[in-house]
């Protein structure tokens, strides 16, 4: 048999699919181990009676409940900080477990093992790590300090929105099962910062750096050398991104190889043993690891390292595939959680793309007569594209196409780069004027990477965004590949390959070539405090409203929801984005939809406010044509008439708005056979008042209840007008504003609407052929139908 | 005789890479400024600032009563951009602090000064000796040149 030359493949895969499926597995350990003890009982018996794949099968079988009972997470300590009970703000004492990240100068997040919780004047010991973000300038602290803090704890909170990032699920793996903020000025250190040593090695490497080069050459020979990205200017890390080399910027086998290579080039001119050497790369690799830290990439690269430096210890022949699957192994027993993390699969994907297909890619390519220095990188490339493919997908959406090529390019110029910026920081050690010769004959290899990556980012098309591929399309993918390196030997392989890859690409074309249902459909997103709404036409017209909040300093929900939501519909363009009015909870997420998808025409208030620099920047640079609305006005999007109630005109744009921006937000009534809908942006009373007083058309069947519930809006007098029977209010859930107020909720109920809330409900979708409605809550993931006949109302 | 030919591509690859670092070293230091834009090329700069909209006069929580009373008459806009501009909180005393002899709990009343960042501009001058120019307070954390131009008012050095 073949496995017999990796046979920890099939153990690793089986563990794996354990670890998995064990989300989904709900019965107690105990019958479990029954069941393993069963399949044990059984494998021997199957061994004694020869009956080899039989028993192999059984010790598979084994493997997977293994992975189950491993994934199933222990019950909590009693002294856990989530099983203790806490008012709403707590002081806590605690162990900060890695280095402060500083997002920016008023923004810190630490990570703390508790130990403490202060509970009056008695210190009451806890456990359980948390993530703290801090807001203020928080003091100079590090890893491994004791401090306290004042904090508001409480578990963390997702977006629940069709295909969206699971961020409790996320930090659950991490262990952290509550989040906490505060204000930077309550944090006191409680010891003196004299951090472990790889901790010191890390900072001293990083200032070191930023000593010797300008901030960003420097802090992309952090991301080389040390996988230190924090420093990164925004808009460089998008670039790497698009050009499909955002790889360089962690460590992994790349660096791993280049670390133990030089030792070995060093040692050996030197003329010492082969043994010696090996052992002391091997604890040069260790000492890398933990400086740079644990990463799913740094450990699996260490792993693989160690193995093939103890296999030449040996003289023994190493298999690299086997080597992998005991890394997999390995790192899913310490750590079963980070199987679902993209860096874990992107690491061991790329890694086993690599040792499986890039051989058999660089014969084939040698067969078409390419030279050999450019067929093995190329191979390389295109093994490691391939096997990341449904990962980036599933993950970010994302399928950079010119990867294949810039890799050919930056990954030897980031090879140079590294070499020589180890040498240059072991220099540093001895001597700073030979150190920074070094560094300045690094600093215009550093340029020259960027511009490659800037030229590979700027090609039109160098990155596109799919949906993410259905389970069916990865796991035929994965078989495709898996075969691919025997293809010349066998008729039914070759049958098996093609019938994989006319199913792949039948399932990724199948979301684009879809019939619509003829339906209207109507997305309330659920992006914390602030609006969000897509409504998509039948005839297949897409009209977004607002953009939920965002912003460089904050997490961007044009980024985080409104993009991954799209590209899963799938969308690549939107005909009309519209901005109420300018306020951040409404434009900050705007920026990053317009810079990713095709935008036809901007529709807005004219009003523009100071912070919104970045969103206008973006719509006047998407080509957008841009519409500034006045009530009277009607435009017709597919088959639905929008027609604009507000701003009236009245009050000049260059003057201050007498009652506020709120009272300028763009009204806009949508209506689609017998449904209609009222969006009143932050629209308040005095708005509202003018709305009646003008005898705007507001009577509507469903209302996006305006300023996210606040009181100030929703009059009686206003909804007695618009008679909503359905009301969705987009609010964030804990706002510090208190929406929705009780007052709002009770007048609401008064006008007899259903309310619907995308802080409680995650996304709301109303849904409509024009005789019913149906409404989706998606947190829940119930329906309701209404009736929309009034023929047949009752 | 000589050096065999691998070590000597390795001491002229040395050599190559000591020269092409002297050179860079001897050009950043002579044109900083060129050298700085140069590290910047993939950077954008930030936007051209939209100017603040001066907030309308307080007005009292909206009641529906307010609506019919009539809108009183409002003044220029310039005039309004004016008398709305935030008056900056203008220190107890109206002399410059010296900077060279003040202390945390001086520097701190400073407008937009806090204690913490008073605490860096004394470690400051205790590093350096004395400040003999306000502008030494750049490169201090916290003190970027927007906040640095507002204290230049404020302060002053001593001997």
């Amino acid at each position: 048999m073949r496995w017999l030359e990796a046979p920890l493949v099939p153990l690793a895969g089986a563990t794996a699919l354990g670890i998995a499926t064990s989300a989904w597995i709900a019965t107690p350990a105990w019958s479990l181990l029954c069941a393993g003890a069963l399949a044990l009982g059984l494998t021997s018996l199957a061994l004694a009676l020869g009956a080899t794949r039989l028993a192999t099968a059984g010790l598979l079988l084994l493997a997977v409940l293994l992975g189950v009972v491993r994934a199933i997470s222990d019950p909590l300590p009693a002294d856990h900080i989530a099983r203790v009970a806490f008012g709403p703000r707590v002081s806590v004492e605690g162990r900060l477990a890695e280095e402060p990240v500083r997002w920016s100068a008023d923004r810190t997040r630490l990570l703390i093992d508790l130990d403490g919780l202060r509970d009056g004047l008695d210190l009451r010991t806890v456990s359980g790590r948390i993530q703290v973000t801090l807001y203020g300038e928080t003091p100079p602290v590090g890893e491994g300090q004791r401090v306290a803090l004042d904090l508001k704890l409480s578990p963390p909170r997702a977006f629940k929105n069709p295909g969206a990032f699971d961020y409790p699920a996320f930090l659950r793996r991490e262990g952290i099962l509550l989040v906490g903020s505060g204000r930077a000025d309550s944090l006191v250190a409680l010891t003196a910062d004299d951090p472990p040593w790889p901790v010191w090695v890390k900072r001293w490497a990083v200032s070191t750096t930023a000593g010797h080069l300008p901030a960003t050459s420097a802090a992309l020979l952090g991301g080389l050398l040390l996988g230190e990205k924090t420093g990164l200017p925004p808009e460089a890390s998008e670039a790497f991104r698009r050009a499909g080399v955002y790889h360089i910027l962690a460590v992994s086998g790349f660096n791993v190889a280049l670390l133990a290579s030089s030792v070995f080039f060093v040692l050996s001119t030197l003329g010492v043993p082969r043994r010696v050497t090996a052992v002391v790369a091997g604890a040069a690799l260790v000492g890398f690891a933990l400086v740079v830290g644990g990463q799913a990439s740094v450990l699996r690269a260490t792993v693989m390292g160690l193995l093939l430096l103890g296999a030449l210890l040996l003289d023994r022949e190493s298999q690299l595939m086997n080597a992998l699957a005991l890394a997999v192994l390995l790192l899913l027993a310490w750590r079963p959680g980070d199987l679902g993390e993209p860096g874990f699969q992107l690491s061991f994907a790329a890694t086993a793309g690599i040792i499986h297909l890039a051989p058999p890619l660089t014969a084939w390519l040698i067969g078409k007569r390419w030279p050999g220095w450019l067929a093995t990188p190329m191979a390389v490339s295109l093994g490691a594209q391939a096997a990341v493919t449904p990962v980036m997908l599933v993950h970010f959406n994302q399928l950079s196409l010119i990867g294949i090529v810039a890799n050919l390019v930056v990954v030897p110029m980031a090879a140079v780069g590294t070499t020589l910026g180890m040498l240059a920081l072991l220099t540093a050690a001895v001597s700073a004027w030979a150190a920074d010769v070094l560094f300045q004959a690094l600093w215009p290899l550093l340029l020259a990477l960027r511009a490659a990556v800037w030229v590979a980012a700027r090609v039109p098309g160098a990155m596109v965004h799919l949906p993410a591929p259905s389970w069916a399309a990865i796991a035929a993918w994965c078989v495709a590949l898996a075969l691919l390196p025997y293809l010349g030997s066998r008729r039914w392989i070759q049958a098996t390959v093609m019938v994989s890859l006319a199913l792949v690409l039948g399932l990724s074309i199948w979301p684009w070539v879809a019939p619509d249902n003829g339906r209207l459909r109507v997305t309330f997103l659920d992006v914390g405090q602030g609006d969000a709404i897509l409504v998509e036409l039948p005839e297949g017209q897409r009209l977004l409203v607002d953009g939920g909040p965002g912003g460089n300093q904050r997490l961007d929900v044009g980024e985080r929801v409104l993009a991954p939501f799209l590209w899963n519909r799938p969308t690549q363009r939107l005909d009309v984005v519209a901005l109420t009015h300018p306020d951040s909870d409404h434009s900050g997420g705007l920026r990053a939809v317009l810079t990713r998808f095709g935008v036809r025409e901007f529709w807005e208030n004219g009003r523009w406010i100071t912070g919104t620099e970045e969103t206008l920047r973006a719509v006047e640079r998407s080509g957008a044509c841009r519409r500034t609305l006045v009530a009277g006005q009607r435009l017709w999007l597919g088959s639905a008439l929008l027609t604009v109630l507000n701003p009236d005109g009245s009050r000049p744009l260059d003057d201050p708005p007498p009652e506020g921006q709120n009272e300028e937000s763009l009204v806009l009534r949508l209506d689609w056979r017998g449904f209609s809908l009222l969006l009143t942006g932050d629209l308040g009373g005095p708005g509202e008042e003018r709305l009646l007083a003008d005898h705007a058309p507001v009577r509507a069947l469903a209302l996006k209840v305006g300023h996210h519930g606040s009181r100030y809006s929703s009059t009686g007098a206003f909804l007695d007008a618009v008679e909503p029977a359905v009301a969705i209010i987009s609010v964030g859930a804990r706002n510090s504003f208190g929406h929705p107020t009780p007052e709002v909720l009770g007048r609401l109920e008064a006008a007899g609407a259903r309310i619907y809330r995308t802080d409680r409900d995650g996304a709301v979708i109303l849904e409509t052929d024009g005789i019913t409605l149906s409404i989706t809550r998606w947190a829940s993931g119930t329906v309701e139908r209404l009736d929309l006949d009034p023929e047949r109302g009752a | 005789m000589g050096y065999p030919r691998p070590q000597l591509a390795l001491l002229l690859l040395l050599a190559a890479i000591a020269l092409t670092g002297l050179g860079v070293r001897e050009w950043r230091a002579g044109f900083p400024v060129a050298a700085e834009r140069l590290d910047r090329f993939d950077r954008e700069d930030p936007p051209p600032p939209i100017p603040p909209v001066p907030r309308p006069r307080a007005l009292p929580r909206w009641s529906p009563a307010r609506v019919e009373a009539a809108a009183p008459p409002r003044p220029a806009p310039r005039e309004r951009a004016r008398e709305a501009k935030p008056a900056a909180p203008a220190p107890a005393d109206p002399r410059p602090l010296d900077l060279n002899h003040a202390s945390v709990e001086q520097i701190a009343r400073l407008p937009g000064v806090g204690p913490s960042l008073a605490r860096r501009i004394v470690d400051e001058r205790e590093r350096v000796g004395r400040f003999d120019s306000p502008d030494r307070l750049r490169g201090i954390l916290g003190l970027g040149p927007k906040k640095l131009a507002a204290l230049r008012e404020h302060v002053t050095v001593g001997e």
